[in-house]
């Protein structure tokens, strides 16, 4: 509207301002609808069991459907909060950890500059209060595992959140930060079937355990055939599949996944690789890619390379360890529990992060890695500073590393396209000489 | 006679190198990328390949490189720019020595490349998405300090005093130091040393990723820029390796490539 305006003029001008939630949930609808479409048809050879992940996605985030009714909604702001627990009470975790731009900046108000564009996202979409695939968030946990998270609780709760607090320690090897973050599980555990009126035993929490042991060995049976030596699935769609894992009923989310394997499994039958003969096999570790910011995955694919191997908490280490427990005693699994998710993390931001300098190396050799890519959020210090290591240790072993540090924006021009490219070529051309001897 | 075309588009320039059988250059063009990168670099051959009087069909191979390498249609393979660079420096730079090391400053960008003897990729730097320490910098403040950019480089000899700091990073930031600066009545040649100089100290920094060994090859638009030459010698302390034509490096690397990809592609089918 404009003071003293001709009504004729004024009329062409005449349209509705856009109510701000719809006009946000539009944004997040279009920006999920183009990087579902880029990697469902961008590739050749596509897996028909993909369809189902794709479709879920958009049910989620373009249709707005809400996927689990009359269980309390648990969410989880980081990888390292217990789904045995929550499971073991019949209600559902939901990893909120988000990726979309569209939140990135909606976020950014609450943050410095020069901050985590997850931490963000998870802000904005926060913000909206009507989470994707949620009805109704009946708890939400928050633990302080990195500097940004950890300060970001006071935000989330500024929003109107009630967030549990859950104590996480920073080193992994001594007996005190075991039995630290055991006491936390122990506690979080009594905390949350007070708070949400929920009992939990000996038998919900084992049949707990074993249901996501066997989404762990749905996913390990996946990713034994991409050791093979002509690699039948692409890193993309395992990333869509680990990401449906943040928000998916756990057992169509397994049996979808076993449904992967199976028609992988007959492609290896048939010889039908999913990768060029001379693609260079990735190994893909750093900050992660949550959906729909799989531009780096995406790009890296495009680029004629094969993402092989991952290492990032959207990824394998949502399934790394599975929970061991001696004796299946109440005491005894919980603490169980609490060991899977200390002892298996390989997060950086540990004091020392050895285990994960032994995993990515573990990772290089039974995948046959050519190079790796290791990708920080601008702003995430932990993995910004890791880098330096993590490269030293990869000239030691003589495999090339391609850093980038990139944020949410889903353009970024052509530099880091030219980027990834030009490793892949640098990497054919080594593969090249070595066969040539 | 046949024929063989590298095209590097740029985000300021198109360049194009045109070589015989026996890989030497017999023509080239450098030309603005302007808004249509794509007509522009089809007019820019035609004329090149008229200038040289040969037809378009002579040309049996092209290579397009650069940012704009995705829209050249005609092209029969594309390759980012740093493998074309590295090709490009190899056979350019073959009187220096060999070279290990390159240094790149574009229009938009600045990269460092690291070879190994046989002149192979083996690591590169990239300046992260901001133009700073660029040829566009270089334009802005030439653009500010109302002189050409051609006279960056004497303005540069004729600095007086210290050369002035300027510490922004960022081409929008520098301009308002360079404000700042003229306001403070420096003299334009210490403003131009000073912007020679904090180019030269990132463009290092990056190189440094890399590594720094043996003949160090510095190409792109701006080693045309004396000015800017010396002050990356004076901040490295040893004498930089400068090719005839510096800007063309990339599209002969991509014209060298388009070579061997002819001779690939011919080896296959007879094969077949």
């Amino acid at each position: 509207m404009k003071q003293n305006e001709q009504p004729e003029k004024a009329a062409r001008r005449v349209r509705k301002v856009e109510n701000q939630k719809a006009r946000h949930q539009r944004h997040e609808a279009m920006e999920a609808l183009k990087m579902l479409d880029a990697l469902r048809h961008d590739f050749s050879k596509p897996l028909s069991s993909m369809d189902y992940f794709y479709e879920l996605f958009e049910k989620v985030y373009c249709r707005r459907e809400k996927l689990h009714s009359a269980k309390p909604m648990v969410g989880t702001l980081c990888i390292q909060i217990p789904y045995e627990i929550i499971y073991a009470m019949d209600a559902v975790p939901v990893r909120l950890c988000n990726g979309f731009h569209t939140n990135e900046q909606s976020g950014g108000e609450f943050m410095p500059a020069k901050s985590c564009s997850l931490v963000k996202a998870t802000l904005g979409m926060l913000k909206q209060e009507d989470i994707p695939g949620v009805d109704k968030l009946d708890y939400l946990v928050h633990p302080t595992t990195c500097d940004q998270k950890t300060k970001s609780i006071s935000m989330v709760e500024e929003i109107g959140y009630d967030v549990y607090h859950m104590e996480f320690p920073r080193v992994k090897e001594s007996e005190e930060s075991r039995e630290y973050w055991r006491r936390t599980i122990r506690k979080f555990t009594k905390d949350l079937s007070k708070d949400l009126g929920r009992k939990i035993n000996r038998r919900s929490l084992k049949s707990a355990i074993q249901k996501v042991g066997k989404a762990q060995v749905a996913y390990h049976r996946l990713n034994e055939l991409r050791k093979l030596k002509s690699v039948p699935i692409l890193g993309k769609d395992i990333f869509l599949i680990t990401n449906a894992f943040f928000f998916d009923d756990i057992e169509r989310w397994t049996e979808m996944t076993l449904a992967v394997c199976s028609e992988v499994e007959a492609r290896v039958k048939e010889e039908v690789s999913a990768a060029g003969k001379r693609s260079p096999r990735i190994l893909y570790t750093g900050s992660p890619p949550i959906f729909p910011n799989l531009k780096l995955p995406y790009m890296i694919e495009q680029a004629d390379g094969v993402i092989v191997a991952d290492e990032s908490c959207s990824a394998n280490r949502l399934f790394n360890d599975m929970v061991s427990v001696d004796e299946w005693f109440m005491y005894d699994m919980v603490d169980a529990v609490a060991d899977r998710y200390l002892k298996g993390c390989t997060c950086p931001i540990f004091t020392k992060n050895d285990d994960r300098k032994r995993r990515l190396k573990e990772l290089i050799e039974s995948y046959n890695v050519d190079g790796v890519v290791y990708q920080s959020f601008a702003g995430c210090q932990v993995y910004e500073m890791e880098q330096r290591s993590i490269q030293q240790q990869m000239e030691a072993l003589g495999i090339p590393m391609l850093y980038v540090e990139t944020d949410y924006s889903p353009g970024q021009g052509g530099q880091l396209s030219t980027r990834i490219e030009a490793f892949m070529e640098s990497l054919k051309v080594k593969n090249r000489r070595k066969q040539e001897g | 006679m046949l024929y063989y075309a590298g095209i590097d588009i740029g985000s300021t320039a198109i360049k194009i190198v045109i070589i015989d059988e026996d890989a030497n250059i017999v023509g080239q063009k450098v030309s603005g990328s302007g808004s249509m990168f794509y007509k522009y670099a089809k007019e820019s051959l035609a004329q090149l390949v008229q200038d040289i009087g040969i037809t378009p069909n002579d040309i049996v191979y092209i290579v397009s490189t650069g940012y704009g390498r995705k829209l050249f249609k005609e092209a029969d393979e594309t390759i980012s720019e740093i493998t074309a660079n590295a090709f490009g420096a190899v056979k350019a730079g073959e009187s220096f020595g060999t070279i290990r090391t390159i240094i790149n400053i574009g229009g938009q960008d600045s990269k460092a490349i690291g070879l190994d003897e046989h002149g192979h990729v083996v690591n590169f730097a990239m300046n992260d998405r901001c133009a700073a320490g660029t040829g566009k910098f270089l334009d802005v403040a030439a653009a500010k300090l109302e002189i050409d950019v051609e006279e960056l480089g004497e303005c540069h000899f004729n600095a007086s005093g210290t050369p002035l700091s300027i510490n922004s990073t960022c081409a929008v930031f520098a301009e308002s130091e360079i404000i700042g600066l003229l306001g403070n009545e420096h003299s334009k040649e210490d403003i131009v040393a000073g912007i020679h100089f904090s180019i030269a100290k990132r463009i290092i920094r990056l190189a440094k990723k890399v590594g720094l060994n043996g003949v160090i090859y510095f190409d792109g638009g701006p080693a045309l820029n004396a000015g800017l030459v010396a002050a990356i010698e004076d901040e490295l302390g040893c004498e930089l390796a400068i090719p005839e034509y510096p800007q063309i490096t990339t599209a002969l690397g991509a014209a060298m490539l388009a070579k061997e990809g002819y001779s690939y592609s011919v080896s296959k089918e007879l094969q077949e």
